[in-house]
């Protein structure tokens, strides 16, 4: 098998238009939107939003101009004869703005690859809020079978008449804020973001990308399992030989959700003896759903090279026995990025940092 | 790379009449909180799997699932429901392909990889399919699922098997494997077929 390696990353999200921008918020994080409730809730709900980004042209205008700063920051015109894998799950939203009656797949990851000039396949994946990392496991897939050299992994969830409504009917979100693995956590922040992380097996970078699992369980479909939690994590771990010893950090789902949450901490506990550091940014951008994989990544990589680390002041929930790391741990070497997510989805994938 | 037999097909392209009492009387029951476009993926699933003599889906086979429309109708009446306030939350719900892997998870008591990937050219997708499968000894169930226009469930049982010598051809369009081919492979330039 052909290594995989992380040549670029750039992200938009609601602490800015760029990593930079994003490092520099980092500790003193916007506050988070507030969208008036709709009925089910009171009062206003706290969202993420992506700010200064026009939105006179509507959806597409908007989604076509983050994206190509987006793509563009990552390196995408190194990468456009090979292959781009788009991971969203707020469907059209430019189709969902004009009421049009036909959803299009084609139609949409066609136009988004007309945006960036793209020449070689491009792939929609949509399973919800583990989009992300089931499009990263894909273009790793492509390039260990020596489909091409270069992939870019796009990851884009931006407000749309749905999601924010079909989650508050759901009773699933916080009126308060985004508290992972906390004592008082009460539900999901949603958040936007337009990620890319740039895949190559041709140029070698710090970062490898090893490979990972995907894990559905219909068992529940709306909530994680802890079970399924556990065998993501073996099952991550065997493809690509590793021990659970040989994990540093785990960026967690970790979305605030009282369910979820215990459920994710019980697989861990289960996969993991001692559970390695925790680590969570949805703190800080919000659950950004399908692009949530590709944006904690870009993130987190970002934080960890230029050495910082978010900060947790809520107080972690004593019963889930696991709690989010207050420092980076030492010689970090390998990190495990899981997004859980409805469909009973489980994934996640494996990084390993170049020995130093 | 793998070697891989069509073990079953499920081409119903369209569906034929009585596909949905067909399904209830292989489910014991009319499926509940499912809407149409996941129907119709277990009623294809289902099928297929009876073709090939399998009761559930072995532990390590994979699962991917493609649409051109996903559940557009769900996707509708969500809409149709935000005009006045929120949508339902099963609505909503049912407007996630995910809820689909999910309903063929619990259907055929199978635990693991299933994915929702798109691309206008099936082979395409069944090109990264092969790339996906490669750790999968269980080998992979593989559907396209629509309910516009016209209302269609096709999928592919692909089992790994020994390598197969001679007589490899590239897939020239994707009729060949819902109609023709016996094996199918990743060559070095591309999809290749054994008829």
């Amino acid at each position: 098998m052909k290594p995989v390696y992380l040549v670029g990353r750039a992200l938009a999200c609601t602490l800015g238009n760029s990593l930079d921008t994003a490092l520099e918020r980092l500790h003193s994080p916007v506050a988070p939107a507030q969208t008036p409730a709709s009925g089910v809730s009171e009062g206003t709900l706290p969202y993420q939003r992506i700010s200064g980004n026009a939105t006179e042209g509507g959806w597409d205008a908007r989604a076509r101009s983050l994206i190509a700063d987006v793509a563009q920051a990552a390196g995408a015109a190194q990468a456009h004869a090979g292959a781009l894998f788009i991971a969203m799950s707020c469907q059209d939203g430019d189709a969902a703005e004009k009421m049009q009656r036909d959803m299009d797949f084609h139609a949409l990851s066609g136009r988004i690859g007309e945006w960036l000039d793209w020449r070689g396949p491009v792939y929609l994946c949509s399973t919800a809020c583990t989009s992300g990392i089931q499009a990263l496991l894909g273009a790793c897939d492509w390039l260990q079978a020596g489909l091409g050299t270069e992939a870019l992994v796009l990851g884009v969830e931006l407000d749309n008449r749905l999601t924010l409504p079909g989650f508050e009917a759901l009773q699933l979100l916080s009126s308060t804020g985004s508290k992972p693995l906390g004592l008082h956590r009460d539900g999901l922040v949603l958040g936007e973001a337009v990620a890319a992380l740039r895949l190559s097996s041709g140029c070698e970078a710090p970062w490898k990308l090893l490979g990972g699992a995907n894990v559905v369980d219909g068992v529940q479909p709306t909530t994680a399992s802890a079970d399924a939690v556990t065998q993501m994590c073996r099952v991550a771990l065997a493809n690509c030989g590793l021990e659970a010893t040989e994990v540093d950090l785990i960026k967690v789902q970790a979305a605030g959700s009282p369910v979820n949450d215990a459920a994710e901490a019980e697989g861990l506990r289960a996969a993991f003896a001692p559970v390695p550091a925790l680590v969570s940014l949805k703190p800080l951008l919000g659950h950004c759903m399908g692009a949530s994989g590709v944006a904690e990544i870009a993130l987190l990589l970002e934080c960890l090279e230029k050495g910082h680390w978010p900060r947790y002041p809520e107080r972690a929930d004593p019963a889930l026995e696991v709690q989010l790391a207050q420092q980076a741990p030492a010689n970090l070497r390998r990190i495990l990025a899981s997004i859980l997510g409805f469909g009973g989805s489980h994934a996640a994938v494996v990084l390993e940092r170049s020995a130093v | 790379m793998k070697t891989y037999r069509i073990q079953s097909r499920c081409i119903a392209q369209p569906v034929p009449a009585g596909w949905r009492e067909q399904l209830a009387r292989r489910l014991g029951g009319r499926p509940r909180r499912l809407g149409l476009w996941a129907e119709l993926g277990l009623y294809g699933a289902l099928e297929c799997l009876e073709r090939s003599k399998e009761q559930v889906l072995p532990a390590h086979a994979g699962l991917i699932l493609s649409s051109r429309h996903g559940p557009a109708r769900a996707v509708r009446s969500a809409l149709d429901q935000t005009r006045d306030g929120l949508p339902l939350p099963l609505t909503f719900l049912q407007t996630q392909p995910s809820q689909l892997l999910a309903a063929l998870s619990a259907q055929l008591q199978w635990r693991g990889d299933a994915r929702f990937i798109c691309h206008p050219d099936p082979l395409a997708l069944v090109q990264l399919a092969m790339a996906i499968a490669h750790r999968l000894e269980g080998g992979l169930l593989m559907g396209w699922v629509d309910e516009l226009d016209v209302e269609s469930s096709v999928w592919l049982r692909l089992q790994p098997v020994a390598h197969q010598e001679a007589g490899w051809q590239k897939a020239g369009d994707f009729a060949t494997l819902t109609r023709d081919c016996s094996h199918i492979r990743l060559g070095p330039d591309g999809l290749e077929v054994l008829s």
